[in-house]
Parts: structure tokens; C-alpha cells; sequence
């Protein structure tokens, strides 16, 4: 549905509130069908959240955000699907130990996708987000 | 009671005691404004009350923690005491609940997440600019015109000549066949019969629906083997209909495809009084096309008997 959504009705989330009233319905999907990966998203939240210049906000197009001295890092949507903004060579080097994909609008870029299913995937989800966090220092 | 708990329920009462009252206020406020007799159910009745119940409700459940599993579920009380006072106050029947219930509970959930964002520390911004984009969305739609006429048209090939298909489209027998259409089955009614007092202009004309429900029509145009076109005079008082449609005109037109077949085309023109269009839109469009293929199925399977 998510991929669907993105691919074919993605200019839908220029309607003000639209994506976040579909993020809604993707958690409720979630909540039916892996309802552990709400609880892994809150856990990821409340972790980074706790983390030195970090801030969560609500995601322009649905999800949770995550900030680095006020700079978009990433963000999670509510069925798990984490996009972050890592640098050319470590995604290339991610991409080939197979775990992320290419971010699913931003082909050509930094933006990667890893999608958290299981208590191991948040684990790696907050590994990604260290990167991430390492990387934005560096620039 | 516990703090908690007080806070829990408050983030379930506190919204639905707002949306009873800001829902009734506009109703009142638009039956002395509007010339209609249909009270119209603006996009902001149900995007903009929905989101700000929600940020209410995370507004009163901010200190919780609470896991969004558990936010999820105690929305969908808060959404489905919402849908049980719009059955109790606004009278609305249960298909309406059941299209809307959707629209409520994912603004509900996203006026959470957007509450839930507000109410962190040092998101005073943040605050200002939803309450006053809400605010303006809000004041723009309830003083913007949303009387709309739409057209809904199908068309169908008949294997029967036209003079076999014309006195069909005027009147027909009881339709028997299965419904197929999921909303008539769970009991949306379905029409049945169609019936008239003469046949020319100005002749009346029923539409009996399964629910005994009848649509008081006249004829305005009859043309025999080429159109018939007919307004109508008066619809059920159904709450299902009630106040958030209605159907001003219906009309069949016939071609002669010169091969022993006939095109019939059936058109109904109505005006909705619920918005969004994008949402409320697509239910009346399928479910008018749903009622004209219910018929022209009908007169199809009548005209082809005996080709």
C-alpha cells in the first residue's frame, strides 16, 4: 500500500494534511497486522529523542522526524519505513551488505530506506541513525 | 480518580464535547444564513473538527506516555463516541456513519500526532502556525459557496432493437435479480420499480426503491426511441439522503446503433451538501452509478428476453 501510495498518488501530498491523515491509516494497518512495530518506532523515538541536539517533530509528509542541530536526519513513517540522509560512499557501502535500499522518491542521493520489521531491524534502524547523526557532523 | 485516568478520560470527553458543540454551532449559524433546506457539511466538518479533537485529546494525554498503539485505541473510542453522537444528535443513519467513520478516525489520529508534536517543549511556533492555518482553513470554508451540481453518466449496449428498449426506460417491472453492489447488499436501498401516470410531458413518474422509499418525478422531456428526461419533484426523507444530497434530474438517452442493438445512456444530475468533493464525491458517484446500473441491467435483461 505504502510503496503503491508513493509510486502512483505521491503528488497527493502536496493536499495539506493528506499525508499525515495516510500515515494515520498506516499505523492503523500496522497496529492490525505487526503491531510490534509501533512499539519499536516509540522506542526509536524516545532513544534518539534523548540523544545531545537531537529533536523529534512531526514529519512535513506524516511520521516522525528526527533533527541534528535543527537539520533533517530522517524520519519514520508509521509502518515502519525509516528514510535518512547518510553520505554517497557509507550508503554505497550499506547498499552492498544488502540491509538498505535506495530511498524509495530520492534515487540519487544520499536518502536511504531500511524497513523495520523486528527488534534486531530497530536495533540496525538506530545504528543507521548514528551514522547519520556522525555524517551531518562531518559536514 | 487517579491523575491519569482523569487525563485519559478528559482527552476523550473534552473533543467530543467540542466537535457536539462547534458541529451544532455551525448547523444552527448556516440554517439562519443558507436559502436551502439542506444544511451543507462543509470540509471543515469533517478534516478540521476531527484533526483539532485530536489535538485536544493529545493535549490531555501529553504527560501519559503512552505507547501510540495504545493512542490508537483510546482515539478510536473517542471517535467512535463521536460517530454514536452524530447518530443520536444529528439524527444521521447508519451508511452515513459508516462512510464517514473513516474521515473521523484518520483526522482524529492525525490531530494526535500533530498535537503530540505542539505540546513538546519549545514548539511554541510550531503551536501558532497550526492553530492559525487550521483557523484560516476553518473561516475560508464556511464562508465559501459549496453548491455544486454533478453529473454522473454510464452507458451500456442493449442486443435489442430500440423500439424493444424505449418502453422499458419509461417504466419496468420489479427488478428480482441479486444485488451486487456491496452497500446494497449491508442494506442501502436499491430501486425496484419504475412506474408512470401517462406517457407524454408533464406525466408524472415514480422510482420505488427496496425500502418501500418512492422518488416523485416528471417527465419533462419524451421524446419516444430517443430521450427521456425527468426532474425530480420529491425525494425521500431518509437520513441517509436527508440534508447531503440531492437529486435534481435523471435521464436516459437512446441510439440506434443500426445493427440490432441500442446505446442507453443513463445521466443523473444531483447537488451534494457534504464535503470534501475528493471524498464524499466518490461515495455519490459510485453509489449513483450503482443505481443506474442497477436499472439499465434491468431493462437490458428484459429487452434481450425473446431477441
Amino acid at each position: 500500500m505504502f510503496d503503491f501510495t508513493v509510486k502512483y498518488l505521491g503528488a497527493l501530498k502536496h493536499i495539506p494534511l493528506f499525508a499525515h491523515f495516510f500515515d494515520a491509516f498506516l499505523k492503523i494497518n500496522t497496529l492490525l497486522f505487526n503491531p510490534r512495530v509501533l512499539d519499536y518506532i516509540d522506542a526509536i523515538e524516545k532513544e534518539v529523542e534523548s540523544w545531545p541536539y537531537v529533536s523529534v517533530e512531526l514529519h512535513k509528509f506524516g511520521g516522525v522526524q528526527f533533527n541534528f542541530n535543527d537539520y533533517e536526519i530522517g524520519h519514520i513513517h508509521g509502518n515502519g519505513t525509516l528514510d535518512l540522509l547518510l553520505n554517497r560512499n557509507v550508503k554505497l557501502e550499506l547498499l552492498n551488505e544488502g540491509r538498505i535500499t535506495d530511498h524509495h522518491t530520492f534515487k540519487n542521493s544520499g536518502w536511504i530506506t531500511f524497513v523495520i520489521q523486528t527488534a534486531k531491524d530497530s536495533e540496525y534502524a538506530l545504528d543507521l541513525l548514528k551514522y547519520s547523526i556522525e555524517n551531518r557532523k562531518k559536514s | 480518580m487517579n491523575e491519569p485516568k482523569s487525563k485519559l478520560l478528559m482527552g476523550i470527553v473534552v473533543p467530543n464535547v467540542f466537535g457536539v458543540a462547534i458541529i451544532g454551532m455551525l448547523q444552527l449559524v448556516n440554517s439562519y444564513v443558507s436559502d436551502s433546506a439542506s444544511s451543507v457539511f462543509v470540509f471543515s466538518n469533517f478534516i478540521i473538527v476531527p484533526t483539532l479533537m485530536g489535538i485536544i485529546s493529545a493535549y490531555f494525554w501529553r504527560d501519559l506516555e503512552m505507547k501510540t498503539a495504545k493512542k490508537i485505541g483510546w482515539s478510536a473510542v473517542v471517535a467512535l463516541i463521536a460517530i454514536l453522537l452524530s447518530a443520536f444528535v444529528l439524527k444521521e443513519g447508519a451508511i452515513c456513519l459508516l462512510i464517514v467513520s473513516p474521515l473521523i478516525i484518520g483526522f482524529i489520529l492525525t490531530g494526535l500526532a500533530i498535537g503530540k508534536s505542539m505540546f513538546k517543549k519549545n514548539n511554541g511556533l510550531v503551536k501558532a502556525n497550526v492553530f492559525g492555518v487550521l483557523l484560516l482553513l476553518f473561516v475560508v470554508d464556511n464562508l465559501s459557496d459549496h453548491k455544486q451540481l454533478s453529473l454522473v453518466s454510464d452507458t451500456i449496449v442493449v442486443n435489442a432493437p430500440i423500439e424493444k428498449v424505449w418502453p422499458l426506460v419509461v417504466e419496468y417491472e420489479p427488478i428480482d435479480s441479486k444485488e451486487d453492489y456491496w452497500l446494497f447488499k449491508i442494506g442501502m436501498p436499491s430501486p425496484v420499480q419504475s412506474t408512470v401516470t401517462g406517457y407524454h410531458e408533464g406525466a408524472g413518474r415514480k422510482c420505488i426503491f427496496s425500502n418501500g422509499y418512492v422518488f416523485d418525478e416528471k417527465i419533462v422531456v419524451y421524446k419516444p426511441n430517443e430521450e427521456l428526461t425527468f426532474d425530480i419533484v420529491e425525494q425521500p426523507r431518509d437520513p441517509e439522503i436527508m440534508g447531503h444530497i440531492d437529486i435534481v434530474r435523471g435521464q436516459f438517452i437512446l441510439r440506434d446503433n443500426g445493427n440490432g442493438t441500442t446505446t442507453l445512456v443513463g445521466n443523473s444530475w444531483y447537488k451534494l451538501y457534504v464535503f470534501p468533493e475528493w471524498y464524499f464525491g466518490t461515495w455519490s458517484k459510485s453509489i449513483t452509478r450503482n443505481v443506474h446500473l442497477r436499472v439499465m441491467k434491468h431493462i437490458k435483461l428484459l429487452s434481450e428476453k425473446d431477441v
